[in-house]
């Protein structure tokens, strides 16, 4: 249990009055347009969508889970926290090709991209899926930060979980997106400011880098400080097929949208980018910053296994970096490490709030229930989905247990099995609605089957990760492929539209070809003899 | 001639071409020096610090080839947004 001094809840009430009135300030532009409310009027320069990338990936279960991986693995345990290098190619891909789209949500891109029924099914379902999926977020970190404050204060779970939320969504309501980009600024330079103190606080407090190394050598552990520490080709708990794996996921993924999860936030903020320049070096160096986050928080942990090796219960080692914290700072600096850690989770709350509510107003409220309706009315249908979603987040976060176990399987059952077909659907033109949408269902057929059904039935044998994610992918082609050719291809004239709007990269050339044909775009050997 | 083109025609700058493709092989090689190159630069481990020299390095690089291009597509496409925006309107409002 901790106690606050004088200076503790002086630096925390400081904060919070300072960040929701910093939210708050900007109602009014905020109540502008709908375009204000989602998307800051699509006018911000790069390095605010950037800070809030960071912002919103730094949650307060990425501490927790970060601690995890690397206490268990060492140094290794970073390429855990990899994925997040899908934005390395996604910044200068699918960045560029969606932020010419101009599409509010993933969801509005796929009628832009599809046509028809399939198109309006995949608008609906992901639209339908990421509203759900946000209260979902919202759940696993609300609950993170109810454990953060029991472990602090001894508070019931309930309490962490729904007051800061609660405040957080103050300045959501009323100032939209525009409250949460600017929240986002200021919180993300406090956390990482924080995140560089508590770390090298950590550090010397283990006696510094040459300590570390000694006691962890000596403790007959220095495979832990080496990255590429496999434990066999296929074998053990860190096989290179794994890393194999995971370099395709996240690195090819780039080409795509929705290969991750955070496609979905990162797609907001591409598009308040004001420029398709703004939106790739948002994306690229918001999550380069995570990175560097991440090898930060790595060595910290290592500090922390340096002073204390021989914890085996996952949810005392998961702690180590909130640890190192509030066992090592001075009193008085322990409230600005508190304050940081709301800073970190309401982040992450005020952005899926939002993006959450976009999808329920522009997709769901607006395109098919109240086509008509005026900014106003869409503004006030935002606010209340925000209402919804943090209401909806406190009985989702109430039933989960187990952040890791839960955060794992959302993140596999995103990306197994639509993997491919999210890139597929932006490189190749004949990859129809229909094909997406039933490598979807198919996915979540499988992804229960293969992770939980099978297995618990003795079916199959517990699979590895990356055995699950090559499998699922088989399975799912095996579906989908045929599936795309057994259905017409797309209208071409939505085909000719999207193309010349986006100029997407990949298999396109029927469709270029058309372009040129209806005198949109000049012939590839016209150019060349002008050239 | 230059080995990268540094003035673009907005046609020529929204045609994928090479400067893309060194860009896609840079940026994810430009975290992976950044991830492993920090983290054994904290530790003080010599070769941690010339991982991430080499990673800034090809920041630099990757900025120079790519940048020129991203200002061209910029400065074209944000004239033809307004009607792009409108027909976007038109989708989400059933008139298309």
């Amino acid at each position: 249990m901790l106690a606050f001094s004088f200076l503790d809840w002086f630096w925390l009430i400081i904060y919070i009055i300072f960040m929701v009135s910093s939210g708050v300030l900007f109602y009014n532009l905020g109540k502008r347009s709908i375009s204000d409310f989602f998307l800051a009027g699509r006018g911000l320069p790069w390095w605010l969508p950037a800070s809030s990338v960071y912002a919103t990936h730094s949650a307060t279960d990425t501490p927790i889970w970060i601690s995890g991986v690397i206490y268990e693995h060492g140094i290794r345990g970073i390429w855990y926290t990899f994925f997040s290098a899908w934005c390395a190619i996604s910044a200068f891909a699918s960045t560029r090709i969606f932020r010419r789209s101009l599409a509010y949500t993933q969801a509005e891109w796929q009628t832009l991209r599809f046509s028809g029924l399939g198109a309006e099914l995949l608008r609906g379902w992901i639209a339908g899926w990421q509203v759900f999926m946000n209260m979902f977020v919202l759940g696993w970190v609300g609950i993170a930060m109810g454990k953060v404050c029991h472990y602090l204060f001894g508070w019931p779970n309930w309490i962490g979980l729904i007051l800061f939320s609660s405040i957080c969504a103050i300045y959501v309501l009323a100032a939209g997106y525009w409250g949460v980009v600017m929240a986002d600024f200021q919180q993300g330079i406090i956390a990482f400011s924080v995140i560089l103190i508590v770390s090298f606080w950590g550090i010397a407090a283990a006696g510094g880098p040459h300590a570390i190394i000694t006691k962890i050598t000596s403790l007959g552990e220095a495979w832990r400080l080496n990255p590429f520490a496999f434990t066999g080709v296929s074998s053990g708990d860190f096989p290179l097929v794994w890393f194999f794996t995971m370099l395709v996921i996240a690195i090819i993924g780039g080409f795509g949208m929705g290969t991750n999860i955070d496609w979905y936030p990162e797609a907001q903020r591409i598009q308040s980018a004001r420029t398709v320049r703004d939106a790739s070096y948002s994306i690229f160096a918001g999550s380069a910053l995570i990175t560097v986050r991440n090898s930060l928080w790595a060595v910290a942990i290592l500090a922390f296994f340096s002073l204390f090796p021989n914890i085996k219960a996952v949810s005392q080692y998961e702690m180590a970096w909130y640890r190192l914290g509030f066992e090592f700072l001075p009193a008085g600096l322990i409230g600005f490490f508190f304050a940081s850690i709301v800073a970190i989770h309401i982040s992450t709350v005020s952005t899926h709030l939002n993006l959450g509510a976009s999808y329920a107003t522009r997709d769901l409220y607006h395109h098919y229930l109240k086509p008509k309706a005026s900014d106003k009315e869409l503004i006030w249908v935002g606010r209340i989905a925000t209402l919804i979603l943090l209401l909806g987040s406190f009985i989702y976060g109430s039933m989960m247990q187990e952040i890791t176990k839960w955060l794992i399987f959302a993140l596999w059952i995103m990306t197994a099995g639509i993997w491919l077909p999210s890139i597929l659907q932006v490189v190749w033109w004949r990859f129809n609605s229909w094909g997406y949408l039933s490598s979807w269902i198919a996915n979540l057929g499988f992804s229960w089957l293969i992770v939980w059904v099978l297995p618990e039935f003795h079916i199959i044998p517990v699979l590895p990760d990356y055995l699950q994610f090559w499998i699922m992918m088989a399975l799912g082609a095996l579906i989908y492929i045929p599936t795309t050719f057994l259905t017409p291809p797309e209208n071409m004239d939505r085909l000719v539209k999207y193309y010349v709007m986006s100029r997407p990269l990949g298999w396109w050339k029927p469709v270029r070809k058309e372009a040129e044909r209806r005198g949109l775009l000049k012939a590839a050997d016209l150019k060349e003899k002008e050239a | 001639m230059a080995l990268f083109k540094k003035k673009w025609t907005p046609e020529e700058a929204d045609a994928w071409t090479k400067e893309d493709y060194i860009t896609f092989i840079l940026s994810p090689l430009i975290y992976l020096c950044i991830a492993v190159g920090l983290v054994l630069a904290l530790l003080l481990i010599s070769y941690g610090w010339i991982i991430l020299g080499i990673g800034i390095i090809l920041l630099i690089i990757m900025i120079k080839i790519i940048d020129p291009k991203l200002k061209a597509i910029s400065e074209d496409y944000e004239v033809k947004q307004k009607k792009y925006l409108d027909d976007l309107e038109k989708i989400s409002r059933w008139e298309e």
